[in-house]
C-alpha cells in the first residue's frame, strides 16, 4: 500500500512529498531525496524527530507513517 | 586539625577552576590514557581542549605534514612548519608540550591503519578526529571490540557533528552508516588540499565549527574518564551554525551490526 510522507531539506527548509511503498527502504528514501535537491555527493541520514532511521530498514520496520514528515540531514566526515 | 589556607593559593593553582566542578574527577584526568587520532584542524583544537583540562598522557596519531592551508585553523601549527613539512602528530605534541609542562604528549606518525593492535590497548578514551568514512570505521572496529569509549567528531563548513560511542552500551558509529556513507567510505574530506586527497568536503572546514566541535569532544571525554556516564550525550550531538541549531540526536543500535554481534577483544 502507498503511502505519502514529506521530507524536509534541513540546509534549506524546503520540503518535498513522496508516494512510496512500506517496502521502500530508508535508503532509497535518502538517495530519493539526496537527487531530487541536486545534493553533493557526501553522507546523509534521515531523522524522525530525535531519532536517526537506520538505511537498511523498510518503512514499515522504521514505524514510517503516513503523512510523517522526516529530515534529510548532511552527516559531517570532515575533520 | 585546622584547616590551612595560603593567601592566594587558589590563583597559583592551574586547576584551581577545574576543581571547582562538582562532577570532574581531575585526579583520574591526570592519570587517564587517551588515544587522539588525526591532527588536522580539529586534532589541534581537541588537543589544545585535552592538555588545559588536564589530561596529560596524550598520544596524537597522524601521517600528515603541515602545508600552508592549514595555518587559518590549526593553532599548533606554524609557518615555519608549513615551508619545513613538518609532521602534523610531531607538531600538535609539541604544542601540547608547549601549553602544559604538565603533559606528556607521544606522536605516532602514522596511518591509523597501519597502528600495531598493541596501539590501542589501555586507553581510558579514544578521540577521533578523521576526515574519512574508512578511517573512522577502523577506530571504530578496534575501540568498540576492546570496550575503549571512542568520541568521534565530524565537520561538514558549519556543521558538525559529535558521537559518543560506549561499548558495550549502545550504537558505534557503524550501526549510524548507511548507503550514501558507502559510497564516500574510501573517499577522504580533507583540509590539507594534498596530492591524496581525491575528494573534497562539501564545504571546507573552519575554526568557528572546529571549535565548538572540539569543545563538547573533549567535555564528552572528561566526563567519561570521570565515570559519569549518566551525563553523556546520547549518543550524538549536531550542530549547525549557520542556522544557530544544536540539538541532541539517537542513532540506534543495528542489531546487523557485526560488532555488535562479536565479543570483546583485549588488546594487551
Amino acid at each position: 500500500m502507498a503511502i505519502r510522507i514529506k521530507v524536509k531539506n534541513a540546509e534549506t527548509g524546503a520540503t518535498v512529498e513522496m508516494e512510496l511503498e512500506s517496502e521502500n527502504t530508508v535508503d532509497e528514501v535518502i538517495e530519493s531525496a539526496a537527487t531530487f535537491w541536486n545534493k553533493d555527493m557526501g553522507a546523509y541520514v534521515l531523522r524522525k524527530g530525535k531519532k536517526v532511521l537506520r538505511g537498511g530498514n523498510s518503512l514499515v520496520d522504521a514505524g514510517i507513517r503516513a503523512e510523517d514528515v522526516l529530515e534529510l540531514i548532511p552527516d559531517p566526515e570532515g575533520g | 586539625m585546622e584547616d590551612f589556607v595560603r593567601v592566594g593559593a587558589a590563583d597559583n593553582d592551574r586547576y584551581d577552576r577545574s576543581r571547582r566542578i562538582e562532577w570532574l574527577d581531575l585526579e583520574r584526568l591526570f592519570r587517564s590514557d587517551v588515544l587522539l587520532v588525526g591532527a588536522g584542524a580539529l586534532g589541534n583544537e581537541v588537543a589544545k581542549n585535552l592538555v588545559l583540562s588536564g589530561f596529560r598522557n596524550i598520544t596524537v596519531v597522524d601521517m600528515d605534514r603541515v602545508v600552508g592551508s592549514n595555518l587559518s585553523r590549526c593553532m599548533f601549527f606554524t609557518e615555519e612548519d608549513a615551508e619545513k613539512g613538518t609532521y602534523k602528530a610531531e607538531a600538535v605534541a609539541r604544542g601540547m608540550q608547549r601549553l602544559s609542562s604538565d603533559a606528556v604528549p607521544k606522536a605516532l606518525v602514522a596511518k591509523v591503519e597501519d597502528l600495531p593492535p598493541v596501539t590501542w590497548g589501555g586507553r581510558d578514551v579514544v578521540l577521533g578526529c578523521l576526515d574519512n568514512i574508512q578511517a573512522r570505521l577502523h577506530v571504530n572496529s578496534h575501540a568498540y571490540p576492546a570496550r575503549i569509549p571512542l568520541v568521534d567528531g565530524g565537520m561538514d563548513g558549519f556543521i558538525g557533528k559529535v558521537t559518543v560511542v560506549r561499548p558495550p552500551d549502545g550504537a558505534c558509529l557503524q550501526c549510524g552508516m548507511n548507503r550514501t556513507h558507502a559510497k564516500v567510505a574510501e573517499m577522504r574530506f580533507s583540509c590539507t588540499g594534498s596530492g591524496i586527497v581525491f575528494h573534497q568536503p562539501r564545504v571546507p572546514a573552519e575554526i568557528t565549527t572546529t571549535s565548538v566541535v572540539s569543545a563538547v569532544m573533549v567535555r564528552e571525554a572528561m566526563k567519561i574518564v570521570s565515570g559519569r556516564s549518566e551525563l553523556l550525550l546520547s549518543n550524538a550531538f549536531y550542530y549547525d551554525g549557520k542556522r544557530n541549531v544544536s540539538e541532541e540526536i539517537e542513532f540506534p543500535v543495528n542489531p546487523q551490526c557485526p560488532l555488535h554481534a562479536a565479543g570483546p577483544h583485549d588488546y594487551k
